[in-house]
């Protein structure tokens, strides 16, 4: 068939025209995007690409354009000689623009390591700028963060109501806080506990040894309970907890002990043993005394009815005086009994305290060998009358006297004062001594139903236990404070009206 | 005379009698005319594993999501399409005796099937216009190119392209 070879040739010198301005305008924007960043891999890669189908294009379209206007001059034996030579350019540019082109891949991977290496030091470089820039504000702003952390926990150490002690490995204290000085009793001021030994403070030292070497063994110890003596002596009951400190750099390793005074709470629960003991035994002796107290009422009446028919001389009349002594012996401590139960009947009436303790020293002054005690009294003139059965708290307050009487021997000091409780308002009655005090394992003893120290037939061991049952009976409480050789001091509370 | 002179005389003697007995020989291959056709046909098939293999990557990095190496891929698709009808121009041309081309006049030329079927003729005549591919192909790359300038412009150097 014959065809038109117009627009094959048409084609052909258009497309051969177009190819190399297009080819060269494509170079061209590469030539500016690679302007725009020298360093960008990509850019030049494109570069390359461009000017190998730049030169693929050129090299082609001039070939076609020369071949065309060769064939059309009829020069057909010059073209027959430059043929190969087009020829072997188009080949070799169609090799190095599918060479340039395969790299792609890894060209691709390189840049974007390249890449994200840059962005990391563009950070790094903006961080380094950003912290140059405003390092002294930064530090600034670091120091007062600092400052407020440190205050707030420097807050928490000097104001906890618990001891918070810090020692070293071997129990060298470091730092102390105030409660711990105030537990302790002692100065802030003069007293300087750094580099003391916490061992010092501790009664049962072993005890103590052993917790230490818990805390290293295990890191943490809770809840341990011992002992402490005070500046002055005292000694309370503390629970201990404590953990080791992790040391950083060249700091040495230290011990955090949380210390809790628990003496109150510990001595509340004893009164409170001490109460529901008493109260049991209460409850045991008011039984027997009922039983005890009505066969006594009528061995008594018989007895006196018997004495009346005999002759004060006779010897049966003696002998029924002796019936009649220990019966009402025998009746009288199954009154103290019943009082101790608060089974007894009392009259309260409003009366002056004061007045009632004027009374008791007088009667104890009148009836009692005192001979070198000196009896003081303390009365704070702000206490009200108070709704008290008179006959039951003067036995109290003499029973209190006497035995305190008893304790300082010969010479000695006794202090009776007066004076308010700051949180209830009650009144507090407090009898003090210098004697000899009570032993610590007769202390939970001492208001128990016949317990006595002293020798048989010089005390029934029931006084004590008359007045708990009495103040209790009003509604009242009464302790003791004693320390064997410093004196004794007992606490009477009773409800302000 | 020691056993290392033997060898040694005995070497040179074997090589001496070697090289003067030698036949002429062929030692450069000559490079007739088909070869260079082979060669060019190479050259298409090695420049369409290329694009192919840019068209490949540029999917497998997702780069065809911008719009700039989006135009890159077609013009590399079109590449590839041109080198096919490049390429198959030159097999009905020179390798197969199935066509025969006659330059008639300027204007006119003469294709004529060995079987006589005019389908051939006509796919070669468009063959012949691979201006028509090609172009388009150098169109996409140049704009692609355009738009990759564009928006490393826009972003103003910050956001480096792709």
């Amino acid at each position: 068939m014959i065809i038109s070879s117009i627009p094959i040739l048409i084609v052909d010198l258009i497309g051969s025209i177009l190819m190399i301005i297009l080819s060269l305008l494509s170079l061209r924007l590469v030539f500016k995007l690679r302007e725009q960043d020298r360093d960008n891999l990509i850019w030049t890669y494109l570069w390359w690409i461009c000017l190998a189908l730049s030169c693929f294009a050129v090299s082609r379209s001039a070939g076609h354009i020369l071949k065309n206007f060769l064939l059309m001059t009829g020069q057909e034996a010059f073209w027959a000689k430059v043929r190969p030579f087009s020829g072997a350019i188009n080949t070799s540019m169609f090799f190095v623009v599918g060479a340039v082109t395969l790299f792609f891949e890894r060209i691709w991977v390189i840049y974007q390591l390249i890449r994200k290496d840059r962005q990391a030091l563009q950070a790094a470089h903006k961080e380094l700028l950003f912290l140059n820039q405003n390092l002294e504000r930064l530090v600034e702003k670091r120091t007062n963060a600092l400052s407020v952390s440190e205050y707030k926990y420097r807050r928490i150490f000097e104001v906890s109501k618990d001891m918070i002690l810090v020692t070293e490995k071997d129990g060298t204290i470091i730092n102390l806080n105030p409660s711990g000085y105030d537990l302790l009793g002692l100065d802030r001021e003069t007293d300087k506990i750094e580099s003391r030994n916490a061992r010092e403070f501790m009664a049962e030292p072993e005890k103590w040894s052993n917790a230490i070497a818990s805390v290293q063994r295990e890191r943490s110890i809770s809840n341990v309970e011992l002992d402490i003596i005070t500046s002055d002596g005292t000694v309370k009951r503390i629970l201990l907890s404590g953990s080791m400190a992790e040391s950083s750099g060249n700091e040495k390793e230290t011990i955090h002990f949380l210390v809790k005074d628990i003496e109150q709470r510990k001595r509340m629960e004893e009164q409170l043993a001490q109460a529901d003991k008493l109260a049991s035994i209460g409850e045991l002796s008011s039984g027997v005394a009922h039983e005890i107290n009505n066969p006594l009422g009528v061995m008594l009446g018989y007895t006196q009815l018997l004495l009346r028919g005999e002759k004060k001389s006779s010897e049966r009349y003696a002998d029924l005086k002796t019936i009649e002594k220990h019966v009402r012996s025998c009746k009288t401590i199954v009154e103290d009994l019943l009082s101790f139960s608060r089974k007894s009947e009392t009259e309260k009436e409003m009366l002056d305290i004061h007045q009632i303790i004027d009374d008791v020293i007088t009667f104890v002054q009148h009836h009692s060998n005192i001979g070198h005690i000196s009896l003081e009294k303390d009365y704070n003139p702000d206490v009200k009358q108070l709704l008290i059965d008179e006959k039951k708290i003067k036995q109290v307050l003499i029973n209190l006297v006497v035995n305190a009487i008893h304790a300082v021997g010969k010479n000695g000091q006794i202090w009776i004062s007066t004076d308010l409780s700051e949180h209830t308002g009650d009144l507090m009655v407090k009898v003090r001594d210098d004697g000899h005090g009570i032993e610590k394992k007769h202390l939970k003893n001492i208001f128990d139903p016949f317990f006595t120290t002293k020798p048989t037939g010089e005390g029934t061991g029931l006084g004590l236990s008359v007045s708990y049952g009495i103040i209790k009976n009003h509604g009242g409480h009464i302790y003791v404070d004693s320390k064997t050789g410093v004196g004794t001091t007992f606490t009477v509370t009773l409800p302000a009206v | 005379m020691n056993s290392n002179n033997l060898k040694r005389a005995f070497f040179t003697a074997s090589l001496t009698g070697l090289l003067l007995s030698a036949d002429p020989v062929l030692a450069t291959q000559t490079h007739g005319q088909p070869e260079g056709l082979y060669v060019h046909q190479m050259a298409h098939i090695f420049f369409i594993i290329s694009m192919g293999s840019l068209d490949f990557w540029l999917r497998q990095r997702n780069l065809i999501k911008e719009k700039g190496w989006k135009y890159i891929q077609l013009s590399a698709v079109l590449f590839i399409l041109w080198n096919i009808d490049a390429a198959l121009v030159h097999f009905l041309d020179e390798h197969l005796d199935i066509l025969g081309i006659t330059k008639i006049e300027l204007w006119h030329i003469r294709v004529e099937s060995i079987q006589g079927q005019n389908s051939i003729s006509i796919l070669y005549y468009l063959l012949k216009l691979d201006h028509l591919l090609c172009v388009p192909a150098m169109f996409f790359l140049y704009y692609g190119l355009k738009t990759i300038l564009n928006n490393s412009t826009a972003d103003d150097g910050n956001r480096v392209n792709p």
